[in-house]
Order: C-alpha cells, then structure tokens, then sequence
C-alpha cells in the first residue's frame, strides 16, 4: 500500500480521546505544538504497528451538526472536506461509558457515513466503579460496530484496542473506503428533526438491554458540586484555588530555580577560569550562558503552572469555574464560554485564541481574541520573576503570603481587569443577539498521573526547543550586537556604548524616554518581539558586557541601574504589550482579518506605552 | 414564581418551564418552546438541545444556579450536567415530579 493507514479518534467533548491517544501514540507521539483543549486536529504515529498507521486526534464534537469552529474542525476533517487533506481511513468512535447516551447518539449518526469503524468504550474503571456494566458483545451486535473496552488509566487498557487497530492496519483497506468524495450528501439527506428522537428511541432500547445503570450519580460528585458550584461559596473556592496557583509557581519553583541558576554560575566561573581571555570566552559567558542560562531558569515556574492547568483540567473543574463566571462575564460581552480560552492564556496566548473555536458566538469570540494576550503567559514569567526578585523584598505578609509572589499576582490582576474593562468598551459598540451557553459539566475525575506527565513533558520539550532554537539565536544575535564593533582606542565610555546595540538603544531610547526606560531597556524590547523571555537573556547579555564584574547576578546588576518607578514601568509595559510576533500571527490567522490584527497590534502597543508612562509617572511622586 | 416576560410557545402550553423551578425540583420534560431572543437560530439551538437528550419525557434535575439573577443554571439529564442560561432553560416546558 502506497500511504499509511489513517485512523482518526472522535467523540464527545471531554470522553477521554486525547488520553487515548496519550497512550496510543507514546512518547513517539509527533503532536502539535500546543497542549490543552484540543480544537485543532494533532497527529501521531502509532509506530509499533504494522505499517506504522497514523493517528488524528479530533477536537470533540457533540453531533456533525456543529455549532463552533472547533467542531466543524472534526467534522470537515471526518468527510474529509478540507483542501490538501486526506479523510481518514478507518474512525475510532471514543465513548465515555459513564455518558452512554450521548455518545452512541453520535456514533449512530456517524454510522449513516458507511465508513469502516470501531467504538472504543472508554473510561470503563469509572463505569465499574459507579456500578455500571456493559455487556459490550450485546451492545457491539446491536448497533453493528465492534466494540472494545478501554481504560486509558493503564497500558493494558488499550491493548485491546490497540490489536484491533493491528488488525486493520495490516490488511487492505475495507473496499470502497478510499473514496474521497466529501460525505455531506449523507448528512444533507437526514431529516434530522424527526430521526433525533428516533435515535434516542433505538438508543433507550440499546441501553436497555445492555446496560445496568444506577439512577443515581454518585454521592460525592452531587456533594462536591454543591460546594464547588455554590453562587458565593464556589467563588471563594475559585479565588482560593487561583490564588494558591500562582503563589506556588512563586513559592515551589525557587528552590530548583536556584539550583539552575547556580549551575550555570559554576559552569560560567569555570570557563571563564579555564579559557584563555578572547573571543571565544566572551562569546560562551557573556552569550551563551548569560543569554540560554537567564531564560532557562524559569522552566520550574512554567512547569509548575501548566502542572496546575492540566490538573484542574483532567479533573473536570474547569467548566465549573465557566459555569459560575457565565453571568459576570457576560456583563463583559463574553461568556463563561471564554473562560477556558482566557485561562489557557495564561499558558500561551496561541493556544489560548486557538481554543476561542469552541465559541460559537463570532462576536464574542473576536473580543476573547482581542484580551486574551492580556492574561500573563508563561513567557513573561521569566522577565516577571528577574524584576520582582531584584527589586520586591522577600517577605511574609498576612502569615502565609509571599510578598513576591503577591506582587505577581497583582501583575496577574492587572492584565485581567483590563481585559474585562477592554471587554466591556468593545461590547458597548455591537447589538446583542443572544447565543446559548449549552456547556457540559462532566463528572469529576481522578486526573491520571500518564497523562499529566505526557502533557507537561510535550511543554517542557517545546520549552527547550524554543530555547534551543529562537531564544540562542537571538541570544547570539543580541551578544553580536553588543561586543561589535569595539570601542575605538581612545574610548572614554563604556565598551558597549560604541557597539550595534548601543547605537540602536539611543536612537530608540528618545521615544521612551518618559516611561524611564534606559537604552539598556530598549534593546531588550526588540528580541522579546520574537519572544518576551529573551528580554532576560538581553538584559543578561547586555549588563555583562558592560559590567567589568562578569560575576554580578543579573538582579543584582538590575538594582545597581535602574530605580523602583522604572522597573515598575517595564513590568506595566510587558503586561500589555503584544510582544512575540506568534501571537500577532495566530490572531492574523483565527480572524482572517487584515484589519483586525492590525487594531489588535496597535491598541495593545498604545496600551502598553500609556501604561508604562502612567506607572512610572505615579511611581515617581511616591518613590 | 412569576415570569418576567411573556412565556415563548409554540402550540404547546406548558404550565411550568424550566427556567422557574427551583433547586433540587425533579422534573419531566414536556415540551420544546420557541424562545424569540434566539432570533434566527432558535431552530438550531432547539435541535441542539434535543441532541444533548432534552426531549419530551426525560427526566431532569435542578442542581444549581449561578450568582447573579440566578444564570446559568445547572441541570441533569440522563446522568450528564449541563449548564444552560435561562432563555435556553425557559424553552423547556416540563411538569414536577418530585422535589427534595
């Protein structure tokens, strides 16, 4: 056979695909770039089977009659209605069989494309425990699909599944299944309003006599939903739980943070031992380990915040927190619906305005869009925490608090509010049409230990190569910039001064200049255009050159150049501006809009200067 | 237990919607109403609505409601949760069957 078996995984939204295709796939998984909700197909190679098939993991979608871009994603994907892709070969139907209902109805009507399938029963442990069981043979007969139980908990737990997708993958494709032609006739030709209730008639009978299922939820998902979802209590909750977040990406992450950081100290002061005085010398510590070293510290912080995200997540709660948001937030001109993107934002703002497609509602998915770069992303961790360590002592207040951690939490706050007000203004000019929130709360769950590992592993592996990739070749850049050309021989001012980089930080320096920026300050800006981190290495690349002590931490170099209402200023103009040109590029891409990026890149850079000019203003009269 | 404005139907009379019941009210679903806020898309969110199992006959639960003005409120159907807003609950007509 000339290309590989393509198989694709659907289902309902939160039935378990992607940890299926966690342990489908492996480490081996060869997956997208961004972790989280999935809206955008991801694909893997299952490569310990014959003729190494490929995987798609689908974004979950209740019905083909889809409501938001993110399920007509799965949809056009499945009828294989996309220019320049290929439909897949053979679908694996995911249901959860704690949600029997809800997912047969869409196997059902997934069965009326013809296509080869196999139904994966999914998340049969839980089942088991809330006293359901499934005569899975009964019920495989009855709808004419095979079906196989799995439990994406443990490794066994797809094995069945796992021979099954063997199976096909080592014969010919079934006849008639590489016929391209889009299905939408098939859909088109289903009276849908009539055959809904049909299919929950054929469905009921299936249940019936294949299922035992209690009546009853299980006692302490209802009691915990009481708290959880309680108007006033639930809020207390949320609050506490994102408070508690962002004080331990604070509070855990130093200790190891430290460790790095003194580790590539060593590594400097040996070289710089070692090494004969020269280029080569300057380049590997004043580059290289000022430059990868400054930003690779803070993979603690980001692994413990996307620890945290995946968590709350894999359990369920999320939608919760969506739940008791919808209304405040709507007052905004978004909806609790906003809520997952915005948080995912505090990740990455790519993912985060990727996973928007699960609005349905275009205009309220174009003002998420819009502030979702205002949640703090990962990336300026890194600048946050070097400007917060140098210049916010370390103290306890309230008795538990971390007086730097609060600090970040109030950067975290002020992104936040100026989004909802930003909301608001934007929502002032649009006529309402009311869109439904629809939302599923699906039951908790114990959050597998798998599948957190594979998602922090998939961030940290896209961390390193940033920093392996962008981050040390503009490190490298930025160190070029700095040493060359030499001052001239009856130099009176600093080395730096006379280089590319001095020279563009005074010639940019005169236009921020009222926010207290130095030329210093300025050069760190550009490279942080392709990503904000690398404003550290900057910084890191720039004081060392221009300090005589190669020894000085970068911090404490910071406290010796700048006031307290100039690193405030930095810290206001990093909360808004649109740094990292992926961002601008993704917003490009999800508005296809010329016109609304452009708003978008202007509004968030005006923000930004006025931001930091008021901060710095206001800090001076107190400072 | 009054209604604000005048309640969307279409043929049906339903008595009781689900936008007025109260926590902890089990129900059993009647009737699927028009809800004029929807405008044009009424039509898919009622198919929608049937697609996620509320349907004439099903038995729902009341577990909860948000903070302001009571919205969104959460309900059950055939053991999944959903989280609806009021103008999606008010085109659900349903009769009581027990509370607690």
């Amino acid at each position: 056979m000339s290309s590989p078996i393509r198989f694709a995984l659907i289902g309902n939204p939160n039935c378990g695909k992607t940890s299926l295709f966690n342990r489908l796939t492996g480490a081996r998984a060869k997956v997208a770039n961004y972790p989280g909700v999935t809206v955008e197909r991801r694909s893997g190679i299952l490569a310990d089977l014959p003729n190494t098939p490929e995987i798609l993991d689908l974004p979950g979608t209740y019905s083909l009659f889809v409501t938001s871009p993110d399920e007509q994603v799965a949809r056009d994907m499945i009828l294989g209605s996309i220019a320049g892709e290929t439909r897949p070969d053979i679908l694996v139907a995911v249901i959860d069989a704690t949600n029997l209902r809800l997912g047969l109805r869409l196997v059902m009507e997934l069965k009326t494309l013809n296509r080869p399938m196999v139904v994966a029963l999914n998340q049969m442990d839980a089942a088991a425990a809330r006293g359901i069981s499934v005569n899975t043979a009964g019920l495989a007969r009855d709808i004419g699909i095979p079906v196989v139980e799995t439990v994406a908990v443990n490794r066994q737990g797809v094995d069945k599944l796992r021979s099954i997708l063997a199976d096909y993958a080592s014969q010919p494709l079934p006849e008639g299944t590489q016929r391209l032609t889009p299905g939408e006739n098939n859909i088109a030709e289903l009276n849908r309003d009539d055959s809904i209730e049909e299919l929950y008639q054929k469905i009921e009978t299936i249940v019936a006599n294949n299922v035992i299922q209690p009546h009853e939820f299980p006692r302490w998902q209802d009691r915990l939903d009481a708290l959880v979802m309680h108007p006033i209590l639930g809020l207390v909750v949320l609050f506490s739980i994102l408070l508690f977040m962002f004080n331990a990406v604070f509070a855990w992450a130093t200790p190891i943070a430290d460790l790095i950081d003194a580790g590539f100290g060593t590594l400097g002061e040996w070289i710089g031992a070692t090494l004969p005085d020269g280029i080569l010398k300057n380049f590997l510590v004043e580059g290289l380990i000022a430059g990868v070293g400054g930003v690779l510290v803070f993979l603690p912080q980001i692994i413990i915040l996307f620890f945290f995200i995946l968590l709350l997540e894999d359990t369920g709660y999320l939608t919760r927190a969506a739940f008791l948001l919808d209304r405040p937030m709507r007052g905004l001109g978004i909806s609790g619906r906003s809520f997952i993107p915005l948080l995912s934002s505090f990740a990455c703002a790519v993912p985060g305005i990727m996973s928007t497609r699960t609005i349905s509602d275009p205009r309220e998915r174009f003002i998420t869009i819009m502030i979702a770069p205002l949640m703090t992303c990962s990336a300026r961790l890194p600048v946050y925490a070097l400007i917060i360590g140098a210049f916010i002592p370390e103290k306890t207040v309230w008795g538990i608090f971390n007086q730097q951690g609060l600090t970040l939490f109030a950067l975290y706050l002020a992104g936040v509010v100026s989004a909802a007000i930003i909301a608001w203004i934007m929502r002032r000019n649009q006529a309402r049409e009311e869109f439904p929130l629809l939302l599923e709360l699906p039951s908790y769950r114990w959050p597998m230990a798998y599948h957190l590992l594979m998602g922090l592993q998939e961030r940290v592996w896209i961390f390193l190569r940033r920093v392996g990739t962008i981050i040390l070749s503009l490190s490298i850049l930025i160190w070029f910039l700095c040493t060359y050309p030499g001052a001239p021989a009856d130099a009176t001012l600093p080395e730096i001064e006379y280089s590319f980089a001095g020279q563009l930080g005074a010639f940019m320096q005169p236009l921020f200049a009222p926010l207290g920026f130095s030329w210093q300050m300025c050069i760190a800006l550009i490279p942080a255009m392709g990503a904000r981190e690398v404003a550290v290495s900057a910084l890191a690349t720039v004081y060392a050159v221009s300090n005589e002590n190669l020894d000085t931490a970068l911090g404490v170099a910071l406290q010796h150049s700048w006031s307290l209402p100039i690193a405030l200023a930095y810290l206001a103009w990093f909360v808004y501006a649109p740094q990292c040109i992926s961002t601008i590029a993704v917003v490009r891409r999800e508005t296809n809009s010329a016109k609304a990026t452009a708003f978008f890149t202007v509004y968030l850079f005006a923000l930004a200067y006025f931001a930091a000019w008021a901060t710095y203003q206001i800090a001076l009269l107190f400072n | 237990m009054t209604a604000s404005f005048t309640p969307p139907q279409a043929g049906t009379t339903a008595a009781l919607r689900l936008d007025q019941c109260v926590k902890g009210a089990e129900v059993r679903m009647v009737s699927l109403l028009q809800q004029p806020l929807f405008g044009g898309q009424d039509e898919r969110v009622s198919l929608r609505l049937k697609e996620l199992g509320f349907l004439p006959g099903a038995r729902l639960k009341v577990i909860g409601f948000g903070l302001l003005g009571s919205d969104p409120l959460a309900v059950q159907v055939n053991g999944t949760k959903f989280a609806l807003r009021r103008a999606e609950a008010a085109k659900i007509g349903v009769e009581l069957v027990g509370s607690h």
